[in-house]
């Protein structure tokens, strides 16, 4: 691989933001994803390879880290993080048309839920996978879920709860996105939410971490 | 009926680096000096933002029914279930509580998040939740002593939505706690804000037992927050 792409792919693995950024104590100094996604640019790599040969593998690394619990959420969101910074020097390709993500996803916590730590968590890595990804927020209904469906076809919906009692929201969206709209592919967590509650309200995937909603992303689109 | 009302200081509440870190998932010494910086950092800033508040109130006339697990409190059934059931069915009064860390840490916790700092809005967030668990053992220890001087005990601390007890029964439960000293407000969704708070029951008798930990009885084995793995 090239060296600057396995450099940002490290910085990213490492949640090395930028130069300013103490973090890891042994990059201090050095580079981080900011500037050398900007150099990598500026010299004329592809937007798409640095995408998908440096980001998308490493944010992989972190999910996959995360969910055999060798690194806790800190590390994943000092990545994502570094990530972001890499991704604002790709935004205007992908604007042009230059460089492509692998879909839109979107997500949102469900109607009379407040919660977002969790939700949050996941679009990001998710973001990460290569997808562009549209936070509806929190308190989210059933009608939003409809309207940003409409406005962005083929998109995949994730759907967030942390109660018992808002999980019934969650079935009612799922209910309702399934009579007026066919084809869409629908994710559901949060700490309640089980494979079993998945499969009982014909959602399409349940995962406990966000990694398990990564590869069922890239499943669908392989 | 009568009970207490409490506020307590933030630096009360005790709240080491090493503990918030262990919730974020760190053995002692495994963090990052950043990371613990970055802890330390909004510990002291929770000092100034949480206004940690706390209220119980007794309630002499309830009943038991061991058929159904229930406790009915005023008049009100509660479907408690049977590992709440177990532990408090010996008490002759019991003690409703709320607590709160107030609303603003919960919304720093948005705003950094939103603004891009990730790290500081989670580490926010797990304060809070810590904050709001370290008031309700102050006020658990409070009332224990008040009851340990009438010659009685009391249970630990169980709450709507643990053990099987539904999180809908919050309704019943606020309307025993009207104009409540914490000022929480409950959602149609049974949802408290804000966010940082939390509620239930504490038994109270000559017959029952506080025990150290209770995540024995519990069956969420993978829990972040339990205490011992067995
Ligand atoms: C911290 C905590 C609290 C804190 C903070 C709450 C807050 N959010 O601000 C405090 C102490 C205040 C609290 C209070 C209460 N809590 Co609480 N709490 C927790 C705890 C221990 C951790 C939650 C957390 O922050 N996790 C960290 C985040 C990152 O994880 P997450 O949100 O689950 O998200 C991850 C996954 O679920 C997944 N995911 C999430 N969304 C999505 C979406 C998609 C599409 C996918 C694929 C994946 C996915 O990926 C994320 C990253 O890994 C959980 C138990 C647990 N171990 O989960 C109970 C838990 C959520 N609480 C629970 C309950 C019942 C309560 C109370 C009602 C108790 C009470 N009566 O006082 C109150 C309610 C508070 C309120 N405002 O109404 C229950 C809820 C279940 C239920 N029975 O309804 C839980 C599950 C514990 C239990 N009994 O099993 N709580």
């Amino acid at each position: 691989m090239d060296d600057i792409l396995s450099k940002i792919s490290s910085c990213v693995e490492f949640g090395k933001i930028d130069k300013a950024s103490p973090y890891p104590p042994d990059m201090k100094g050095q580079d981080g994803a900011d500037e050398l996604t900007r150099k990598a640019i500026d010299d004329g790599m592809k937007p798409g390879d640095i995408l998908e040969k440096a980001l998308i593998p490493a944010m992989a690394i972190v999910g996959d880290k995360f969910s055999r619990k060798e690194i806790y959420v800190p590390q994943m969101l000092m990545a994502a993080k570094s990530m972001s910074s890499a991704m604002k020097h790709l935004k205007p390709f992908f604007q042009s048309g230059e460089a492509k993500r692998k879909g839109k996803f979107i997500i949102g916590t469900v109607a009379g839920d407040l919660h977002d730590i969790g939700k949050n968590l996941v679009a990001m890595m998710i973001e990460g996978g290569g997808w562009e990804v549209i936070d509806l927020g929190v308190d989210v209904g059933t009608d939003k879920f409809i309207k940003a469906i409409d406005e962005n076809p083929g998109a995949v919906i994730g759907l967030s709860a942390l109660l018992t009692t808002t999980m019934e929201n969650m079935k009612k969206t799922v209910t309702a996105i399934r009579e007026k709209k066919s084809g869409i592919k629908i994710l559901v967590g949060g700490a309640p939410v089980t494979k079993e509650y998945c499969e009982k309200i014909g959602a399409d995937y349940y995962s406990p971490d966000p990694q398990g909603a990564v590869n069922y992303l890239n499943q669908i689109v392989s | 009926m009568t009970g207490s009302t409490f506020q307590f200081d933030f630096k009360d509440l005790k709240l080491a680096v090493s503990q918030v870190e262990s919730v974020m998932g760190y053995k002692e010494g495994e963090s990052q000096e950043t990371i613990s910086e970055l802890v330390s950092e909004v510990l002291k800033e929770a000092e100034e933002i949480c206004t940690m508040k706390a209220e119980y109130r007794f309630f002499d006339d309830i009943a038991f029914d061991e058929a159904e697990k229930t406790v009915t409190i005023n008049g009100l059934v509660f479907q408690i279930k049977k590992i709440i059931y177990s532990q408090i069915k010996k008490s002759d009064s019991a003690a409703l509580f709320l607590c709160t860390a107030g609303e603003e840490i919960g919304a720093r916790s948005k705003k950094s998040m939103k603004e891009g700092d990730l790290l500081r809005g989670y580490i926010y967030d797990v304060v809070g939740s810590e904050a709001v668990e370290a008031a309700a053992d102050l006020m658990q220890d409070q009332l224990e002593r008040e009851i340990n001087a009438l010659g009685k005990g009391i249970t630990n601390r169980f709450s709507p939505g643990y053990c099987g007890w539904l999180v809908a029964e919050q309704h019943k439960l606020f309307q025993l706690l009207t104009d409540n000293f914490c000022e929480i407000k409950l959602s149609s969704s049974a949802l408290m804000y804000p966010m940082k708070s939390i509620s239930g029951i504490i038994g109270i008798g000559k017959n029952v037992k506080r025990h150290p930990y209770t995540c024995s009885l519990c069956d969420m084995k993978d829990c972040i927050y339990r205490r011992s793995k067995a």
